[in-house]
């Protein structure tokens, strides 16, 4: 099955030196998971991204960076993996894991991109815990209806994307002198959390910001991807 | 039928771990071995006990099972449908019968690190134990509807994150096997420190906690620290007898009446002990320093020294301030009161204690024993106004009441 790894942290500012060492790792990575990796790439900082709240009906734009100091998304992966155990391997060398830290969420379904992701964007879907459902479920339903309907205005404007299960299923990794921590659950207790997303394919930001505005979500996060990870 | 409890607190765990295995799904086993019971509790009292009656219940839920999972393939969108087609093209042929293994595959889902530990607390007592959930509730102290919403969600994480039903292969191990320690030592500590709560499931946590880590060495024989673990439930629990009075208040050590002290579980304990040489993990240290109490004709034959250098081991293993404070106090045995008050200022300090009652009670029981009972009354009146058990608190109001009269 399909996992969603979402990397966590504070956004940091490296000089050249430790910028290339870490490319370098994460290069290493990709290597060793190579078997497993079915997409991933860094987002461009949150300062570049936007914020769309209010839904289709009345979405609020509002520019990043979103909050000060507050653990931001600085990359995602897909996986493909057996089970949970996998996918933890897996997650636990992601380098953000030693200074953030990597939500590991089951997918209930993956739509592979059809075309190179590139530097397109990455609309991430948040929503309060309260509001993600369980699939099987009327409201569950009645969301993938929503999505259905968004994906027939959006036509080939999205590129793929991925339903998550809801918080309670996903796993937090981190690693801290060596150590693997997990904690059952998402990072951050009570924020808004990941509940899905879409790959946006368009030439530029306004563009992708009005394709991401149909989206049937609490909020909306729009990043661009950096197009560094080279999968 | 007076025994049907235990035949079915005895075939629970297996029957599930057997039904999990089978079908891929501990939800379908948990609810499939429920209603065997139920038809067990209809049938049995009428036709006897069967022979085999682990056998009977695993074969009625089997099917019963495959006649739910028939049901609910049958309506459209229900995700049980791949299940069933995945259990048919296994099962035709095949005897489903408990084997030792489910139980340890069991034991290792259910205390899988990306459960939380209350988590992995609740499912194994559910699970394995067969406790129902208001008795898992009432050993917990949380309401029936947090143990339940906590054991669906627990399960619908191991469903939909597909957590394993597995003993994990060699290499993950060494890291997930002390979880499942974790998990076990928390059943018995549930039991034998719970902060409060009636009674009788104290004592089925203890019995639990003692069985589940006997069950865990015979499956994973080689497994050192499950026999240190097995070696400390078993000597702590030997004075479980003695350490409550009648009034409900705890008896310290030295306090106890070492002749009723259960010494077939002190037998066993050091048997488990001398298997566990070599044990990596927290549980070694602290299992010797239960067995040199445990092997102590007399308090005051007590040795200290030797349980200073255990207490020196555990802190090598773990930063526990707990441990360390306990550790204070072993000091002051053995080097005298006012070295053990020095060693117990090194972690008096630590924000992990500052709502507990551990180092006041401790500290007043140093100046208690220099004989500065002003000193002694005022820390256990403040150990009183911390958190603790209510024996615990029982036997601080006694002390309370013993300094005040000296005075």
């Amino acid at each position: 099955m399909h996992y969603f790894a979402l990397l966590l942290g504070p956004e940091r500012t490296l000089d050249p030196d430790a910028h290339s060492a870490e490319m370098a790792e994460y290069q290493a990575f990709h290597e060793k998971a190579a078997s497993a990796i079915r997409a991933g790439d860094a987002l461009t900082p949150s300062a570049t991204g936007v914020r769309i709240t209010g839904g289709p009906d009345a979405p609020t734009i509002t520019d990043g960076p979103f909050a000060e100091g507050a653990e931001v998304a600085g990359g995602y992966y897909v996986f493909e993996a057996e089970n949970l155990d996998e996918a933890l391997a897996l997650a636990r060398d992601i380098p953000a894991a030693k200074y953030g830290a990597v939500e590991v969420w089951p997918t209930v379904f993956y739509t592979p991109p059809s075309r190179p992701v590139g530097t397109s964007w990455l609309a991430l879907l948040l929503e309060p815990p309260a509001n993600t459902n369980a699939p099987g479920s009327p409201e569950w339903d009645a969301g993938i209806a929503a999505h259905q309907k968004f994906g027939a205005a959006a036509g080939d404007r999205t590129n793929g994307g991925a339903a998550l299960h809801p918080p309670a299923t996903a796993t937090t990794v981190r690693v801290r002198d060596g150590e693997v921590l997990l904690t059952d659950g998402p990072y951050i207790e009570g924020a808004e959390v990941a509940n899905g997303f879409y790959f946006i394919d368009v030439s530029d930001r306004d563009e992708a910001v009005k394709v991401a505005s149909m989206i049937p979500a609490t909020t909306v996060e729009v990043r661009q991807l950096m197009g560094v990870s080279g999968l | 039928m007076a025994n049907l409890d235990g035949v079915f607190r005895r075939e629970w765990g297996p029957a599930v771990a057997a039904l999990a295995r089978w079908s891929g799904d501990i939800t379908v086993a948990e609810d499939a071995v429920q209603e065997a019971f139920a038809e067990a509790l209809n049938t049995w009292p009428r036709d006897g006990v069967p022979h085999n009656p682990g056998g009977w219940i695993v074969t009625v839920a089997r099917n019963r099972a495959l006649d739910r999972l028939r049901r609910e393939s049958s309506r459209p969108g229900k995700e049980l449908a791949a299940v069933v087609d995945d259990i048919r093209a296994r099962t035709d042929h095949a005897d489903v019968h408990p084997v030792r293994d489910d139980e340890l595959r069991m034991m290792f889902t259910c205390a899988h690190p990306a459960l939380d530990p209350t988590s992995q607390l609740a499912l194994t007592l559910r699970l394995i134990s067969g406790l129902t959930v208001a008795e898992i509730a009432r050993a917990l102290l949380q309401s029936e509807a947090a143990v339940g919403q906590r054991i669906t969600r627990a399960k619908n994480k191991i469903r939909h994150a597909n957590i394993p039903l597995r003993v994990p292969p060699a290499e993950l191990l060494p890291e997930r096997a002390p979880h499942v320690l974790a998990c076990i030592y928390s059943v018995f500590t549930e039991g034998y420190w719970s902060t409060a709560g009636p009674s009788a499931i104290r004592d089925e946590l203890c019995d639990e906690g003692v069985r589940l880590a006997g069950e865990l060495c015979s499956l994973m024989p080689d497994e050192r620290d499950a026999h240190a673990l097995a070696a400390l439930v078993l000597l702590h629990d030997s004075r479980r007898q003695t350490r409550v009075d009648a009034d409900g208040a705890l008896v310290p050590l030295d306090e106890q009446d070492r002749n009723r002290w259960d010494r077939s579980r002190i037998a066993r304990g050091l048997d488990q002990l001398a298997l566990a040489a070599d044990a990596t993990g927290p549980y070694l240290p602290q299992a010797v320093i239960a067995a040199l109490h445990a092997t102590a004709p007399r308090w005051e034959q007590t040795d200290w020294r030797a349980i200073c250098v255990a207490y020196n081991r555990l802190m090598e293993i773990t930063d526990s301030p707990v441990a360390r404070a306990n550790r204070a106090l072993a000091i002051g045995f053995r080097d005298g009161f006012t070295a053990g008050l020095a060693a117990l200022d090194e972690v008096a300090d630590d924000p992990r204690l500052a709502r507990s009652n551990t180092v006041a009670s401790i500290r007043a029981d140093l100046l208690r024993r220099t004989g500065r009972r002003d000193e002694a009354l005022r820390w256990y009146r403040i150990a009183l106004g911390r958190n603790g058990s209510g024996p615990a608190r029982e036997f601080l109001r006694r002390r309370v009441a013993e300094c005040a009269g000296h005075r």
